[in-house]
């Protein structure tokens, strides 16, 4: 059952201020939250293990420990949960030896059990427990044989719980995408958590008491969930790794480029991980008001189709243009930037030219986390910048006898229903992978992946959102979509900043917003966020 | 403003044929040492003799092996990283061994990039990588062979290292027979 009461409350904008004193100074934090997020606020950080912001507060780690003044004299509480009141008198390490020796203890304690294997442990380099160690702790080593590694009997670290079965071990397989290390497991509950209170599956449970905790499924069933991969980006630990990863890569050789899944159309915010020019894994990013710090497994793993299957890019003037009409389609994944030259494109051939977008996917049900279930992720800015449903085109194929599709899989999406579009004599199809309309079509010219353009998207919650490229292009000839349209159009854009220009003259939503003043987190549209 | 004058030059020194004679003197005192007390030379002749080189040198590195001739890297990417020259270059990969979780599947080390700083070494977690091997000619026909891949780095001999007990471990090693005794039952 989820536990609604702990949920931590995050500052925002519209928090009260009011006054406390850390360190015996006056200080201004929000009012409406906890105290570690208020010091957070101003500057503190507090190393904490079980305390997630967007997780149910559990409590268990006791890594955030403050000392407030209370009634009885000074007191050693947890900031994670503890409310901020006003007036109120925290003492944190950098006046306060006991709070440093508490954290320090409460640091060695979380290290008894837990193995120094950081040299091959994929979290090192992102690990909280590394973090804290550098912060709060840096403890001689106490650790004695009978301890830590053998403390179970065996190297593997398994033992016979009360039921007589063998549990533990240090490549526990407990679900087709995740391995669980026990041995690196501190009992943080984070993941209990999460797929509890968030993905609302309990699947996960602790087991076991005191020292014998452990993380396990139910017997037997494994840990399966559309956002089961999430569990490892909680996990404070290398406890928790994911399948796809695994040795993959040293987190510390991997550059980050702020990006947008552009595959739903709730647009979360990624990462996207990338070294020596592939993707090695897409994380989420966290923006409190679109996916907060999640990420679906279908978003997650879909880069690594991104480099495979790619059209090679061709000459501009390979793509010609007959007489008679001609019907512009814009895929999902175009951003608002394509959208514009291809809007720019259709003046420029005039009436005979009309517009359409989205898919032939059907558009499911907002799963409440991550994802909205529409396939067609700039859908707002199709709507925003005039295209009709592709819906539309199918009906009245046989007008047409040019087709132009970009970023549109028509016929991969729904091949019975694309058969209308075998009247249109020339398709030309733009697109980042040799996909059924790319086959079937006369012209396939390749252009980039979303993973690899600049450019803006409007999610379903009205946010516009930036997308940055990620130097990642197998072929560095390929061009963004919006640079072939506009070529095509006559009037070739050098840069998205441009492109959006152009944008802006097509939506009065975007009229006041320039390109570089989109924040990473977005631009709420007719808001004022 | 110093202005050194110069010591002028006297009689003899002026007549100039004394003082050729007197640096040919010289030469020919030091060719005649090389001829016939070549071995108070202060250098060496160097193709055919050798300088001594300390195991303490830093010189071209090796991979130390477990009992069972696997490497010890646990590819770990700590040379990698401390690395100043950015010559190594890793790739892991599951172990087939239950008992390791993580093996090295390519490990290169670009020789004409490594400035032979010894930092790799020292970062080392599990002392796999050494600089013992105390080679330092290195003589390739094209760039690519300068760079030591994980079979170069493993092919040594222990018997190269007759005092190195850790060397004396891998196979071929005297201590070899013993080591892999303790190494089946090992926890690593």
């Amino acid at each position: 059952m989820s536990n609604y009461y702990n949920m931590p409350k995050l500052p925002t904008e519209a928090s009260p201020k009011v006054e406390i004193f850390v360190d015996d100074k006056a200080v201004m934090v929000p009012g409406d939250t906890n105290l570690l997020e208020a010091l957070k606020a101003v500057g503190i950080e507090t190393p904490h293990v079980c305390y997630h912001p967007y997780l149910p507060v559990s409590g268990n780690c006791r890594q955030c420990l403050v000392e407030q003044e209370g009634p009885r004299g000074r007191m050693l509480v947890i900031s994670c949960y503890t409310p901020v009141t006003p007036g109120m008198k925290i003492y944190t390490p950098a006046s306060s030896a006991r709070v440093k020796n508490a954290r320090k203890a409460t640091q060695e304690f979380m290290l008894v059990n837990h193995p120094l294997d950081c040299p091959i442990c994929d979290k090192a380099g992102e690990c909280t427990l590394q973090e804290n160690f550098m912060e709060a702790g840096q403890n001689e080593s106490r650790m004695r044989p009978e301890y830590g590694k053998n403390y179970h009997g065996n190297p593997e670290h398994q033992f016979i719980d009360a039921k007589g079965q063998l549990r533990g071990g240090k490549h526990v397989d407990i679900g087709p995408r995740i391995l669980l290390d026990e041995e690196r497991c501190v009992q943080c509950d984070r993941c209990v958590r999460f797929m509890r209170s968030i993905a609302k599956d309990e699947q996960l449970q602790l087991a076991g008491r005191a020292d014998h905790t452990y993380i396990t499924t139910f017997p037997g069933e494994k840990l399966d969930h559309e956002y089961d991969l999430c569990v490892t980006d909680v996990c404070p630990t290398g406890a928790m790794t994911a399948k796809y990863f695994r040795f993959q890569k040293r987190v510390w050789l991997l550059a980050h480029t702020p990006t947008i899944s552009m595959d739903d159309s709730l647009g979360a915010n990624i990462w996207l991980d990338h070294a020596d020019g592939r993707i090695y894994r897409v994380m989420p990013r966290c923006n409190p008001e679109v996916n907060r710090s999640w990420l679906s497994n279908t978003s997650r793993l879909a880069f690594q189709q991104f480099d495979k299957n790619r059209l090679p890019s061709i000459d501009v003037s390979a793509i010609q243009i007959s007489g008679g009409k001609v019907a512009l389609v814009a895929g999902g994944a175009c951003t608002n930037e394509d959208l514009a030259a291809l809007k720019m494109l259709k003046e420029t051939l005039g009436d005979r030219a009309e517009l359409f977008g989205g898919s032939l996917l059907k558009v499911g049900a907002p799963d409440g986390i991550a994802k909205s279930g529409d396939p067609v992720a700039n859908r707002e800015g199709l709507k925003l910048m005039g295209f009709a449903d592709v819906a539309e085109l199918l009906k009245r194929a046989g007008e047409f006898s040019n087709l132009i599709t970009v970023n549109a899989d028509l016929y991969g999406e729904d091949a019975a229903a694309a058969k209308a579009l075998d009247k249109i004599s020339n398709r030309i199809a733009l697109s980042a992978f040799d996909d059924a309309t790319a086959k079937k079509a006369k012209v396939a010219f390749g252009i980039r992946h979303w993973s690899e353009v600049q450019g803006t998207m409007v999610n379903s919650l009205n946010i516009l959102q930036k997308l940055s490229a990620a130097p990642t292009c197998p072929d560095e000839k390929l061009a963004p979509a919006y640079e072939v349209i506009s070529a095509l159009a006559g009037n070739k854009f050098g840069s998205a900043c441009e492109a959006f220009k152009k944008a802006r003259e097509y939506v009065p939503a975007f009229a006041d917003i320039t390109y570089d003043a989109i924040k990473s987190t977005g631009k709420l549209l007719g808001g004022n966020a | 403003m110093r202005v050194i004058k110069q010591k002028p030059m006297t009689v003899i020194e002026r007549l100039y044929i004394f003082e050729a004679i007197r640096g040919l003197w010289t030469t020919l005192k030091h060719a005649a040492r090389g001829l016939f007390r070549y071995e108070t030379l202060p250098t060496i002749s160097y193709p055919e003799g050798q300088p001594e080189v300390r195991n303490t040198y830093r010189a071209k590195h090796r991979l130390m092996l477990r009992p069972d001739g696997t490497p010890r890297c646990v590819a770990c990417g700590m040379c990698a990283a401390a690395c100043p020259a950015h010559c190594i270059f890793i790739e892991a990969t599951q172990s087939d061994d239950p008992r390791i979780e993580k093996r090295v599947m390519r490990f290169d080390i670009d020789h004409l990039t490594c400035v032979f700083c010894g930092l790799c070494a020292e970062a080392c977690p599990v002392d796999a990588l050494r600089m013992d091997t105390k080679q330092i000619i290195f003589e390739h026909r094209s760039r690519e062979d300068f760079v030591a891949h994980l079979y170069d780095l493993t092919n040594w001999d222990p018997k190269d290292y007759p005092d190195d007990e850790q060397s004396q471990m891998a196979p071929g090693g005297t201590k070899n027979a013993e080591a892999r005794k303790v190494w089946g039952m090992e926890v690593k």
